[in-house]
């Protein structure tokens, strides 16, 4: 189950009987499950991540190849409707879904189109959760660019997805709403065992969160699998275009500075503070 | 991106037409159109479709950019020329008898039914194939005549309404011809500062014409843009459960006020960051402005105009003097 790309191609301009068109996507091969992955898609600008998100959520069909989402192969004809309720996936700019008077009644949107019980109920909890309870009777054309992200993301959560894809959800939040947004996809991922999905260009959110990293180079996949095995590699920058993250770049300035013996892999504040103790040999004062 | 999709879009190539001022252009395209709704004898008709072969082989442009804008009209094109030939009265030039029988309305039904159930094998020029088949369906009344006869009908073609549908034709396509000659030797732009030009005179009453010309540009500029972000609301409320395939007339309602309201929101930002950066720029409505591209009148300009001007008098003044023209 969950989702499965079996050499699939895609391209934005229809298919032409003798020309060759660009391929935006090509000879994807890819299996997401429905429980418990905590996925980050990275990749230059323009290497088709949104593209690649958007066929998970079947609003763009494969030129060639196979997709399946829950076990339904995705082709012109299949009702995509229950699909979308369990692939949710929060789009890049929230201003292209927003539309009505109250924030309430457009987060409520998703859950009544889905034909869920008590939409308004679930807008509340999700706002809560969020903690976006003070906006949910203003309109939202009156919100900040950060809470009408929070918005579009309650908009999603509320049709309670089991796979929820997030298409740079941290663009334009404070750090301390970022964190709060991160914590909150762990959480959901941790405790209700959804299977998350992220883009984004900030490595120090993929070492922090993220257990799988998927990067794209040129429509293709160059990458897939845990983030230790990518960053143990030499070139990241040159052969994917990635960059490393904070703690690996201070782990590894101490490692040349100090000649010291420490295994620069490290990829949250704890572990690095702790392999930092390590190899200092000071023993923890507290 | 194309912002112009009936008439193709400019074509750049080394030819004296591209290198033509933008005002001779629009100034003779004007001009060749109106002489062309005077023409209305079948020779000079053809003359002015060759004419316009010839204009078309100098400008150097491929041929085929020039068949995509006759290809958006020829379903238009097809019902000109079957009403002319049909209903036109006058000598008959030919005459179908029909009769319609129990056995060809019977093989007409089942070519009808293979045609439908045949729309996932053969996906393209169905159109066409559907007209081919009409046309064998009408055949076969002609020759078949076993069977019990249910009706007998003859459709004739007059030599009138051929005439009349061989002048319908060649002036629309010569038309569309012409048209898309000036958009595909002119960039956009210069047809813009062309037009703002032609309209300058009309300053005198009134009419702020540097304004209009602006409004006009940007909102050409703006429709691929508009549609794309269309196409973006779209598949974020699909996202969200809108299905544009069911619902009853309320939940219509609904699901297209989730398409217009995030339509009107956009644009509006969208212009009114665009004039902001307009006015960062120092755009100021009314002042006196230059254009990037100087449009200059030179020789070739004013020849060919006066050819153009020349022509359509002789015209004019052959139809006067009742001339069959
Ligand atoms: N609607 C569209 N029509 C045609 N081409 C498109 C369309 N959307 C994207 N593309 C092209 O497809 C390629 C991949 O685009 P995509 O949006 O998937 O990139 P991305 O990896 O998400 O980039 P970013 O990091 O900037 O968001 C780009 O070259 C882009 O120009
Ligand atoms: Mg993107």
């Amino acid at each position: 189950m969950g989702i499965n790309f079996s050499e699939v191609n895609f391209s934005y301009q229809k298919p032409k009987r003798r020309r060759a068109v660009v391929q935006t996507l090509h000879g994807i091969n890819l299996r997401i499950d429905d429980k418990g992955e905590f996925i980050a898609i990275v990749g230059h600008t323009g290497s088709g991540k949104s593209t690649l998100v958007q066929m998970m959520n079947a609003l763009l069909l494969p030129l060639s190849g196979r997709l399946e989402i829950f076990g339904t192969e995705i082709k012109k004809k299949t009702v995509l409707k229950p699909i979308r309720k369990r692939v949710g996936l929060v789009f890049q700019f929230p201003e292209y879904q927003i539309f009505e008077e109250t924030v309430l009644k457009d987060i409520a949107f998703g859950p009544k189109n889905f034909g869920l019980p008590d939409p308004e109920g679930r807008a509340r909890e999700v706002a809560e959760i969020m903690g976006i309870t003070d906006l949910l009777e203003r309109s939202p054309f009156t919100l900040s660019g950060g809470q009408l992200r929070k918005v579009a993301i309650c908009g999603i959560l509320a049709s309670n997805p089991e796979i929820l894809i997030l298409d740079e959800p941290t663009v334009g939040l404070d750090p301390f709403t970022k964190s709060e947004l991160l914590e909150l996809l762990k959480k959901l991922n941790r405790e209700y065992e959804k299977s998350i999905i992220i883009i984004t260009h900030d490595m120090d959110v993929v070492s922090e969160y993220a257990q799988r990293v998927i990067v794209l180079k040129e429509g293709g996949i160059v990458y897939d699998g845990d983030k230790k095995t990518l960053f143990k590699k030499e070139h990241l920058l040159e052969e994917y275009d990635l960059d490393y993250p904070e703690t690996m770049r201070i782990l590894k300035a101490l490692k040349e500075r100090f000649q010291a013996d420490i295994d620069i892999n490290q990829h949250s504040i704890e572990a690095t503070y702790q392999e930092i103790l390590k190899a200092f040999g000071e023993e923890d004062e507290h | 991106m194309n912002t112009n999709p009936v008439f193709g879009q400019y074509y750049h190539a080394d030819s004296w037409l591209h290198r033509l001022d933008p005002r001779t252009k629009i100034l003779g395209t004007i001009i060749i159109i109106i002489s062309l709704f005077l023409l209305n004898n079948l020779a000079v008709i053809v003359g002015a479709f060759g004419a316009t072969l010839v204009l078309i082989l100098s400008s150097k442009i491929p041929f085929t950019k020039f068949l995509r804008s006759l290809k958006m009209m020829t379903t238009l094109l097809l019902i000109t020329v079957v009403f002319q030939l049909f209903f036109n009265r006058g000598k008959i030039l030919a005459e179908f008898d029909f009769t319609l029988t129990t056995v060809n309305l019977a093989i007409g039904i089942a070519i009808l039914v293979l045609f439908f159930f045949s729309r996932k094998i053969i996906t393209k020029h169905r159109f066409f194939l559907f007209l081919a088949l009409l046309v064998f369906c009408f055949y076969l009344q002609t020759v078949v005549k076993s069977g019990k006869a249910l009706a007998n009908y003859s459709l004739a073609i007059y030599e009138e309404g051929l005439y009349t549908s061989l002048k319908v034709v060649l002036r629309i396509i010569t038309l569309l011809l012409i048209s898309s000659l000036l958009t595909l030797t002119t960039k956009p732009a210069d047809i813009n500062t062309g037009m703002e030009r032609l309209a300058k005179p009309l300053k005198y009453i009134g009419v702020k014409v540097s304004i209009l010309s602006m409004m006009i540009s940007i909102a050409l500029r703006f429709i691929p843009t508009l549609i794309n972000e269309a196409g973006r609301i779209l598949k974020a409320q699909a996202s969200r459960g809108v299905d544009f395939k069911e619902g009853k007339f309320m939940q219509k309602v609904t699901q297209i006020i989730s398409l217009l309201v995030p339509m009107f929101v956009i644009s509006y930002r969208r212009a009114y960051e665009l004039a902001d950066a307009m006015e960062a720029r120092g755009y100021v409505p009314d002042a006196e402005r230059t254009s990037i591209s100087l449009l200059k009148y030179r020789a070739r300009d004013y020849l060919t105009l006066l050819f153009v001007i020349l022509l359509f008098s002789a015209i004019i003044a052959l139809k006067v003097s009742d001339y069959a023209i």
